[in-house]
C-alpha cells in the first residue's frame, strides 16, 4: 500500500485498514509527511494537531486489530473548516477578531465524526467569517489552488478545497451559506456538497446567515461524499434550524446509472443569465450528452434568473450576518480584513421592508424550484461559469467570484453537489452542479457518481 | 452615490469609527446594499407569505 497513499479514498482506506493491508499511523505519517512538504506553499492548514492526531491513530490502529471497529469512518483522517469548533482548538474564522476564540466542545458534525472513528487533523483555511475572498491582510495567508498555486481555490471552504486537491486528507467539512463548498469544490475539482437546509446539525458552527448556513461533506470521490453524509446527518434537537427527516443510506445504491432519470438542464443560468466562457459550456452540453447517451431524459427547465437569486440571497445573508457582526464592526473595525468589513457591513444599509420582500420573494422561488422538480428528478447546472483566477489578480477574483450558479439553492435550500467537469487548457478544473428535491441526496449523489464513472474525474489529481 | 443618506444610515446603525477610519469599505457596502434592492422583484400580491411561513416545532 505505498503507493500514492495520499490519494486513497476514505472508502479504501477503511477497507485496507480491516484487510490489514494499511494502518491509520501508516496513512497519517505520510499524510503529515506530504503537508510538510507542500503545505507551505499551499497555506491549507491555519492550525494543525499533530500530536492528537497520532494519538487518535495509534488508538485506532490498536482498536481496529483487536477488532473493535469504532464506526464507518474508524482511522480516516479529516480537516476542519475553521468556523466549525473543535474542542481545545481556536476557532479564528480566519480572523483576528477570534484569534484567541477556544472551543470548549466539539460541534455536533464532529461530534459525529469522531463517533464515527474520524480523526482529526487540525483547522483549515476560510475567507474571514466564511464571506468575501481570498484576503492578504488576514492573521493567517489565503489558501491557494492545488492544481496551480498562482490561482485561488475558490472559498469560503478554501482549505478543505485545496487540502483534499493536493492529497493533505481524503475528508474535509465545509459550510455553505452563498455557495462556500460548491465553489472549492469547482476550482478544485473535487466534489462538494451542500445539503438540504436543516439536514446536518449547524451546532458549534459560526454563523454567518442563520436561514442559509448549512454544513456539509467535501471529499475526492462521489462515494465517499455518501460516507461521509452517511455520518452527518440527523437531527438535532439543539440547533433550532434541524429538519426532523429520515436519514438516507446514501453510500448504498450509488451505482444505478441516470437510465430513465428525467434530467432539467437549467441552460439560461450560463447562457443568458450569466455568459460562461466556452470551455465551461462545453463541459456542461458533454455531461448532458453523456447522460442522454446513458439513457436519461434530458429536459430544459427555467428558473428564476440568477441575477435575482443572488439579490435576494446577499440581502437576506447581509441582514441576518449584520445582525452577528454589528457589535464589532462598530468598535473593532481594523480587526477585519477589507473584504470582510465592506461584505458584513452591507446589511447596515438595508431596512427590514428589503429583507421581508427578499423572504416574501424566497418562498416564490422556492415553489418555482418545487415545480420544476415535479417534473423532473435532478436538476443540472453550472456551478461557475470559469475556472479560478489568478489569486494575487483582486480585480479578477471580484469580478468572476460572483460569476455563479450556486446562490439558488441556499435561497431555496435544496440538496446541491458541485464537482470537476472536465479540464480547461491551461489544466484547471470545470464545474458542473447537480440539484435535487428536499432530502433527495440519494438521487443528486447517484448522478454524480454516474458522471464520475463516465469521466473518471476521480482519478483526475493535480502534480503536486 | 448619495454621500448624505450614507453617512446618516452609518450614523444610525453605529457606525462612526468605520465611518472616520474606513470610508472606502462603508461606501463600498452602501453602493452593494443598494444594488442588490434594486434587481431584486418585489412581490405585489398582499398575501405572498415570507419564507420560513410560520411552524410550530419543525424544520423544514
Amino acid at each position: 500500500m505505498s503507493e500514492a497513499l495520499h490519494w486513497l479514498g476514505a472508502s479504501d482506506a477503511v477497507r485496507a485498514f480491516a484487510a490489514k493491508k494499511l494502518s491509520p499511523v501508516e496513512l497519517l505519517t505520510a499524510l503529515l509527511a506530504r503537508i510538510d512538504r507542500l503545505d507551505p506553499s499551499l497555506n491549507v492548514f491555519i492550525r494543525r494537531d499533530d500530536a492528537a492526531a497520532m494519538a487518535a491513530a495509534h488508538a485506532a490502529e490498536a482498536e481496529i486489530a483487536a477488532g473493535r471497529i469504532r464506526g464507518p469512518l474508524h482511522g480516516v483522517p479529516v480537516g476542519i473548516k475553521d468556523i466549525i469548533d473543535v474542542a481545545g482548538l481556536p476557532t479564528t474564522c480566519h480572523s483576528a477578531v477570534l484569534r484567541d476564540n477556544i472551543a470548549t466542545a466539539d460541534a455536533a458534525c464532529v461530534a459525529k465524526l469522531r463517533q464515527a472513528g474520524a480523526i482529526v487533523m487540525g483547522k483549515v483555511s476560510t475567507h474571514e467569517f466564511a464571506i468575501g475572498g481570498p484576503s492578504f491582510d488576514l492573521p493567517f495567508p489565503p489558501a491557494r489552488n492545488a492544481w496551480n498555486r498562482d490561482h485561488h481555490p475558490g472559498g469560503s471552504s478554501s482549505g478543505s478545497g485545496s487540502g483534499l486537491a493536493a492529497g493533505f486528507f481524503p475528508l474535509a467539512l465545509g459550510t455553505d451559506t452563498g455557495g462556500s463548498i460548491r465553489n472549492p469544490a469547482s476550482a478544485c475539482g473535487i466534489v462538494g456538497l451542500k445539503p438540504t437546509y436543516g439536514l446536518v446539525s449547524r451546532r458549534g458552527v459560526f454563523p454567518l446567515a442563520f436561514s442559509l448556513d448549512h454544513v456539509g461533506p467535501m471529499t475526492r470521490t462521489v462515494t465517499d461524499n455518501a460516507l461521509l453524509l452517511d455520518t452527518l446527518a440527523g437531527h438535532d434537537p439543539a440547533d433550532s434550524g434541524s429538519a426532523v427527516a429520515p436519514r438516507g443510506h446514501y453510500a448504498a445504491r450509488l451505482d444505478r446509472g441516470v437510465r430513465g432519470l428525467r434530467i432539467g438542464f437549467v441552460r439560461h443560468f450560463h447562457e443568458t443569465d450569466l455568459i460562461a466562457d466556452p470551455e465551461v459550456a462545453d463541459a456542461l452540453d458533454n455531461v448532458a450528452r453523456t447522460f442522454t447517451a446513458e439513457g436519461a431524459d434530458i429536459r430544459t427547465v427555467v428558473l428564476p434568473s440568477l441575477g435575482e437569486f443572488a439579490a435576494v440571497n446577499r440581502i437576506i445573508l447581509t441582514s441576518e450576518a449584520w445582525s452577528i457582526h454589528a457589535p464589532w464592526l462598530r468598535t473593532r473595525p481594523g480587526d477585519y480584513g477589507k473584504l470582510g468589513r465592506q461584505r458584513l457591513m452591507a446589511g447596515a444599509f438595508l431596512q427590514a421592508g428589503d429583507l421581508m420582500a427578499a423572504q416574501r420573494r424566497r418562498k416564490q422561488m422556492i415553489s418555482e424550484v418545487e415545480a420544476a422538480l415535479r417534473e423532473v428528478d435532478i436538476l443540472l447546472c453550472a456551478s461557475s461559469m470559469e475556472p479560478a483566477s489568478r489569486i494575487e489578480d483582486a480585480d479578477a477574483t471580484a469580478r468572476t467570484y460572483p460569476r455563479q450558479a450556486r446562490t439558488p439553492f441556499n435561497v431555496t435550500g435544496h440538496p446541491a453537489l458541485a464537482m470537476m467537469s472536465g479540464l480547461s487548457r491551461s489544466g484547471l478544473p470545470l464545474s458542473v452542479q447537480f440539484a435535487g428535491r428536499y432530502f433527495d441526496e440519494a438521487t443528486v449523489l447517484r448522478v454524480a457518481r454516474a458522471w464520475e464513472r463516465a469521466a473518471g474525474t476521480d482519478r483526475k489529481h493535480p502534480t503536486l | 452615490m448619495d454621500t448624505v443618506l450614507m453617512e446618516a444610515l452609518a450614523r444610525l446603525a453605529g457606525l462612526e469609527k468605520m465611518l472616520a477610519e474606513y470610508p472606502e469599505d462603508l461606501a463600498a457596502a452602501f453602493e452593494s446594499a443598494i444594488g442588490h434592492r434594486d434587481v431584486m422583484k418585489v412581490p405585489e400580491a398582499p398575501d405572498a407569505e415570507p419564507w420560513p411561513p410560520m411552524r410550530a416545532g419543525e424544520g423544514l
